[in-house]
């Protein structure tokens, strides 16, 4: 059995500390955010004057405070505080300050503000309609699409409505900022990325990077919601503490977290798909089109990683993809868990039952003749890249044959012949899911390693927690290297004086890049002192500095060799224990052993105590960069990735004809995860990221009002799944893969790709809602979720239409 | 005449006044006592990250025995009088042993960024003291998944949770009762109980009487007072800051208002029977009610959540309103100049407004318990099938005169979430039992509603799904 979450014990106990969880000082202030209600106007007058009747609110501030009031990830278009012109609903406009939470809230009720409404755009139809784009749309294309296209024998094109999806972090956005001596800043926040939470806080208060330190001890989920979107709300809680010189502390409600925040990239898109008799894909010319929102943030390359996963699995000759990114007047979306990833793989996973359908065959096999294989060109990409450590074929396989799938299809479509009262489907889909940053200069990552005089040690690196247990990961593998247990070592909370110029934890990447940079600066250490256990096996006991220290009666132990200089983590390492040794010397059980003397094995913690002694640094700092990222962006060539994470899952769906809801009966996973540090920590993302796409395509429903406000914004209106909605049968076995050479330990990232298996909760919905007699020559009309409601109005049209 | 609210938390007696009455309890044990564990993620009694547990010992109740869970997010400290309360912060033996439900989440790893954990954990322990209670030796998973319903996790999947609850050695486990509890507090919160409270100050005035008859003095004097009895929806309308609770009266020293009784065919209960109490009660007398209970709110809410409350504050989509409506019940109020009864097709006005008169307080609800041949059957829909506010809801009953199941004896079709009010389909009620011809009263039917589209359904899915609900009885009760 694996070992728990690193802070399991603590999280259990409510001891663990979260933001909002620090001891509230004496002379602490609450800021909260007065917020538009409008998508598009012009801000004609706001008046403050009652807000700041009440004794209890301090100040307010507005953009005009801030130095610098724009920033952005990826384009600094974004206000902090919008001044003049609000672009969504949900935008802030200002930030009172008061003495507790309750008055700053109500207070943002007495806000009077006039605007003058501009015509909004709402929707990627709108925004298509009046050109209202990002940047100009990009384009990756392999082969001859038109004219295989023309040439092809069967043909189909459709349409694919992929809606919103929030985060529901239980932890709402927070932070607290803390105004030291001498003008500085410290700044707790819950974020995925501390680096850029202190760059924007000290871009828009006019200050050097030097002066604000970002903390980030653990946030209470994440997801991508606070990849980018945590550094807005820092900067407000920063902007208060430094005018009011007091502790500012802004932990947004629910709602407020809802409305104001963005979610992931709601998607339209185009597809003409030509194939032939078997179902073998032919030609693909597919145009996505993703709603940005208002602003940029990160949804260009969100859209970039959408046409990177619009093959999924499957190998299309000849294939055209173009990703529009439409600007509209809603909150600015932003990453989440996949990353315009499910986007594109619900996109290709829908062509597949349509053809299927059409042909009459069973999907499982249309999908098993177009996947991946490693025969001549059918392993390359659209975008170029070779499909290596490709075990797609192996994953169907097995999952098929284990989950019993022919007899299951067999028996559903026998029962849906005559059962009037629930249509069954059952679904299985893949996912190859590129890891790395797709940008390559995010594709770096640094650690410190301190081995204390005890033999303790602590790990900081760039990586943030989230529930995820990406610090449990990085203490096993430096542990595991030094011969020590986890609980002698320690990872610390993220700092940026510790760890600066780090990337999010993001893209599942945070274990490969901040586990690889922690294991490299142990390594670095283990240098040292396996040498310097070397030199001693000659030196007599009495003779060593423990013994001496302080008479100088010894020579130092001088060390002769340089210190190690290496970025592949997996180099000089054993494949099969994944640990390195120096000088022959192994690291055990808490002991440091020569092989030959083993008589002369010393205990770690005295090995450390007599480097000390000597002088030899027992602290070290590594850099790691991912090797190999070669993707030119502007011809949409090259390898994007490092490696991909496979997987497969099946999904059994039960849809009650009475109400259209949708119960989930049965789900078998099967994962790639190559050689997991913490197999049931890895298992655990697995289910996770499964559920909560489920909720993408199931219940997840947000709903806005004309004016682009969210109405669905806290859990009674927003249903994410309970544990009432978990399959019934739920199976997860991970794939044996001893094979991935590329990163850290022959692990492979866990982070985002199950999520993705979810789509087969959606394919599965769409083969029940299919087999109605009245779809025999076409196919049903569902969209990204699949509520209850489009559920059965998929499955009796005629009857809505007639209240419509 | 007491001016303390009195409580014990996690074994220590707290006497608090006023300013920290006004909290609300997941504030006040965060932000007044420092006891962080438990987290506030929605403010509305909806995610469970908010579990404490809660005994209150007062009167015969199914609560009144053991610990369990509420929420602490949506009740006043004031609420809490004469309670006994545990919070995650404690649960931990003092020698630094965890409890067996912690333990089981560490092992299975129920626990990720561990913002909910808390709460699961208290949740899970709330399930813990019920089966130890019953003697009973495993939990489940459907159990696990039942007393789990009103947490919601976002990272685990559940997967792993529902492995900690089934792997918990009930045997090893030593109740909260019994670390919690002493004779002592016993008698202490007794005469707490039977002692009136009064807080009256600028900011606050909460406002407790021993009887029936200084409530309704009392309210004659100040009808702007609010009668609190559960909170779980004033306590989310002061969350989310559209009122402030600062004028309150509360019922909750009324031994009487907790009844609930047969007498014959005749079901009565007060106005402080919980969902819990009456769901419990129901089990056998009415199974139909009882198992719609069942899909009713998360423990959390029905622990505390009064039945009376969800009449009172007509909201148009509450759940027991319509089939209150079919049972045909009587509203029993009372004011200082007497009792009434108000039947309840009376009793809904318009929109949240109900036949109550300034000065009136409901006491009692009681109804007849239909005979073995009425068919009875309550739906509700809501977006998400557990711990969701229905988009529609629908009771009907139904006797059948002899048995070729021709002819109609009587029926009530009653709904919610179609109107500004709960409602009775009298016409399609008519029409059926003139003659019984399901085709045209389908038709009649939906002339009888306009419902809105909201973000809960559409117009023509609640027309849709009320039709296809009354097919579906009347096929069934045809069989």
């Amino acid at each position: 059995m694996s070992l728990p979450h690193d802070f399991a014990h603590t999280h259990v106990t409510g001891e663990s500390e979260f933001v909002d969880d620090r001891p509230i000082m004496r002379n602490e202030l609450f800021a909260d955010v007065f917020y538009s209600t409008r998508a598009h106007a012009l801000i004609k007058r706001v008046d403050f004057t009652e807000a700041l009747n009440d004794p209890k609110v301090i100040a307010i501030f507005t953009g005009h405070d801030f130095a610098h009031n724009l920033w952005g990830t990826i384009f600094k278009d974004q206000p902090i505080l919008a001044t003049d012109k609000v672009n969504y609903a949900g935008e802030g406009i200002a930030i009172i300050v008061a003495e507790t939470r309750e008055a700053a809230q109500r207070a943002k009720q007495k806000v009077i503000i006039e605007y003058a409404d501009l015509a909004p755009v709402l929707t990627i139809e709108e925004a298509k309609k009046s050109e209202s784009f990002i940047i100009p749309a990009r384009k990756i294309e392999r082969g001859s699409v038109e004219s295989v296209l023309k040439e092809s024998p069967l043909s189909l094109k459709g349409k694919i409505i992929i809606q919103g999806h929030d985060h529901f972090y239980l932890e709402s956005q927070a932070s607290i900022a803390y105004p030291l001596e001498d003008g500085q800043l410290e700044i707790h926040s819950s974020s995925q990325h501390p680096t850029e939470t202190q760059h924007v806080v000290a871009h828009a208060l006019g200050l050097p990077d030097k002066d604000v330190v970002c903390q980030v001890k653990r946030m209470g989920g994440g997801f991508g919601g606070k990849e980018s979107q945590a550094a807005p709300f820092a900067a407000m809680a920063a902007l208060a503490a430094i005018k009011m010189k007091r502790p500012v502390r802004l932990c947004l409600t629910k709602d407020d977290d809802m409305i104001m925040t963005g979610k992931r990239n709601p998607f339209e898109n185009e597809y003409k798909v030509g194939f032939d008799q078997e179902g073998k894909i032919l030609s693909l010319d597919v145009k996505l089109f993703s709603d940005a929102g208002a602003y940029a943030d990160l949804s260009t390359s969100i859209m970039e990683r959408a046409m990177l996963h619009i093959d999924n699995a499957y190998f299309i000759p000849n294939l055209r993809v173009t990703g529009q990114v439409c600007r509209t007047n809603h909150h600015s979306h932003t990453a989440f868990r996949g990353f315009g990833g499910p986007q594109g793989v619900a996109t290709i996973e829908k062509i597949i039952e349509e053809i299927a359908h059409f042909l009459k065959k069973d999907p499982i096999e249309v999908r098993k003749l177009n996947l991946y294989t490693d025969e001549g060109e059918r392993n390359t990409t659209h975008y170029g890249q070779v499909v290596k450590n490709n075990c797609l074929g192996r994953l169907f396989h097995e999952l098929e044959k284990s989950c019993d799938y022919k007899k299951r299809r067999h028996e559903i479509e026998k029962e849906n012949k005559h059962n009037k009262d629930f249509l069954r489907g059952i679904s299985l889909t893949p996912v190859k899911f590129g890891i790395s940053f797709t940008t390559r200069f995010l594709n770096q990552g640094n650690a410190l390693v301190i081995v204390h005089n005890d033999g303790s040690v602590q790990i900081a690196t760039g990586a943030t927690e989230m529930g995820q247990g990406v610090n449990a990961r990085i203490a096993e593998m430096v542990t595991s290297e030094l011969g020590l247990t986890r609980k002698e070592a320690r990872v610390m909370p993220t700092r940026t004086d510790k760890n600066a110029n780090t990337s999010p934890t993001a893209a599942s990447s945070g274990t490969d890049i901040n586990g690889a940079a922690a294991l490299l600066a142990t390594r670095k250490i283990k240098k040292r002192l396996s040498e310097l256990a070397l030199k001693l096996l000659d030196i007599p006991k009495e003779k060593w500095a423990s013994k001496t220290a302080g008479l100088g009666t010894q020579a130092e132990v001088e060390l002769k060799t340089p210190d190690l200089l290496e970025n592949d983590p997996n180099a000089g390492a054993e494949w099969q224990s994944g640990k390195a040794s120096y000088f022959e010397i192994q690291f055990e059980d808490g002991w440091v052993i020569h092989p030959k003397h083993l008589e002369k094995k010393i205990e770690f913690k005295y090995l450390v105590l007599e480097a000390y002694l000597n002088r030899i640094s027992l602290s070290d700092y590594a850099f790691y960069k991912i090797p190999g990222i070669e993707f030119n962006k502007i011809k949409g060539e090259g390898d994007a990735f490092l490696y991909y994470t496979q997987g497969v899952a099946c999904t059994e769906v039960k849809l009650d004809q009475l109400t259209g809801e949708v119960k989930i009966l049965r789900t078998d996973i099967l994962m790639d995860l190559g050689r997991p540090v913490n197999e049931d920590l890895d298992m655990g993302q697995v289910s996770g990221a499964y559920i909560q796409g489920l909720g993408w395509v199931t219940t997840e429903n947000l709903y806005y009002n004309d004016q682009g406000l969210l109405l669905s914004h806290a859990p009674s209106t927003y249903k994410i799944p309970s544990i009432q909605d978990t399959p019934r049968i739920f199976n997860i076995e991970l794939l044996e893969n001893d094979e991935n050479f590329a990163n850290v330990r022959g692990t492979k990232a866990v982070g985002e790709p199950p999520l993705l298996l979810a789509v087969s909760a959606w394919t599965a919905i769409n083969d029940a809602i299919r087999q109605l007699p009245r779809y025999i020559a076409s196919y049903p009309e569902l969209r990204i979720p699949a509520t209850s409601e489009n559920v059965l109005r998929a499955m009796m049209p005629e009857r809505f239409k007639e209240w419509e | 005449m007491r001016n303390k609210i009195i409580f014990y938390l996690n074994g220590i007696r707290k006497e608090v006044g006023a300013k920290e009455s006004s909290m609300m309890l997941a504030e006040y044990l965060r932000y007044d006592q420092c006891l962080t564990g438990t987290k506030i993620v929605c403010a509305e009694g909806d995610c469970g990250a908010c579990s404490v547990l809660r005994l209150f010992p007062h009167n015969q109740s199914v609560d009144s025995h053991n610990y369990v869970p509420i929420n602490s997010c949506i009740t006043l400290v004031a609420q809490l009088d004469g309670s006994s309360l545990v919070t995650v912060d404690a649960l931990k033996e003092k020698d630094g042993t965890l409890h067996e439900t912690q333990r089981a989440m560490v092992e299975c790893h129920g626990s990720q960024c561990g913002f909910c954990t808390p709460g699961f954990v208290m949740a899970l322990t709330g399930l813990v003291e019920e089966k130890l209670s019953k003697k009973e030796k495993t939990i489940d998973p459907q159990e696990a998944k039942n007393g789990l319903t009103g947490n919601l996790c976002r990272c685990t999947g559940y997967r792993s949770i529902i492995d900690a609850a089934t792997s918990i050695d009930l045997d090893k486990c030593r109740t909260i009762k019994e670390r919690f509890y002493s004779e002592r507090q016993e008698v202490d919160l007794t005469k707490v109980y039977a002692e009136s409270l009064l807080i009256e100050t600028e900011d606050f005035f909460y406002y407790a009487p021993k009887t029936m008859k200084e409530s309704l003095a009392f309210l004659k004097d100040y009808p702007d007072c609010r009668i609190i009895g559960s909170g779980t929806d004033l306590g989310v309308v002061h969350n989310k800051r559209r009122t402030q609770l600062t004028r309150l009266l509360s019922l909750h020293l009324i031994s009487k208002l907790y009844e609930v009784d047969r007498n014959g065919d005749e079901v009565t209960f007060g106005a402080r029977v919980s969902h819990t109490e009456f769901r419990h009660f129901l089990k056998d007398k009415v199974p139909e009610f009882s198992r719609y209970l069942d899909v009713f709110a998360s423990p959390q809410i029905k622990n505390t959540g009064t039945v009376v409350g969800n009449i009172a504050t007509a909201s148009p989509i509450g759940d027991t309103p319509p089939v209150l409506l079919a049972l045909n019940a009587t509203i029993v109020v009372e004011s200082m100049s007497g009792k009434r009864e108000i039947p309840i097709d009376q009793f809904f006005l318009a929109y949240r407004k109900t036949a109550i008169q300034h000065g009136e307080l409901i006491t009692q609800v009681k109804f007849k318990v239909p005979d073995a041949k009425s068919h009875l059957r309550f739906f509700k829909y809501a977006n998400r099938k557990d711990l969701d506010i229905s988009a529609i809801n629908l009771a009907m009953r139904l006797k059948w005169k002899g048995d070729e199941k021709k002819e109609i004896d009587e029926l009530i079709i009653a709904a919610g979430g179609l109107a500004s009010t709960p409602i009775r389909f009298l016409k399609t009620e008519e029409a059926l039992k003139k003659s019984f011809d399901l085709e045209a009263a389908v038709k009649i039917l939906h002339s009888e509603v306009k419902p809105i589209s909201d973000l809960r359904a559409s117009s023509a899915y609640r027309h849709v799904l009320l039709e296809n609900y009354v097919r579906k009885f009347f096929s069934e009760a045809s069989v």
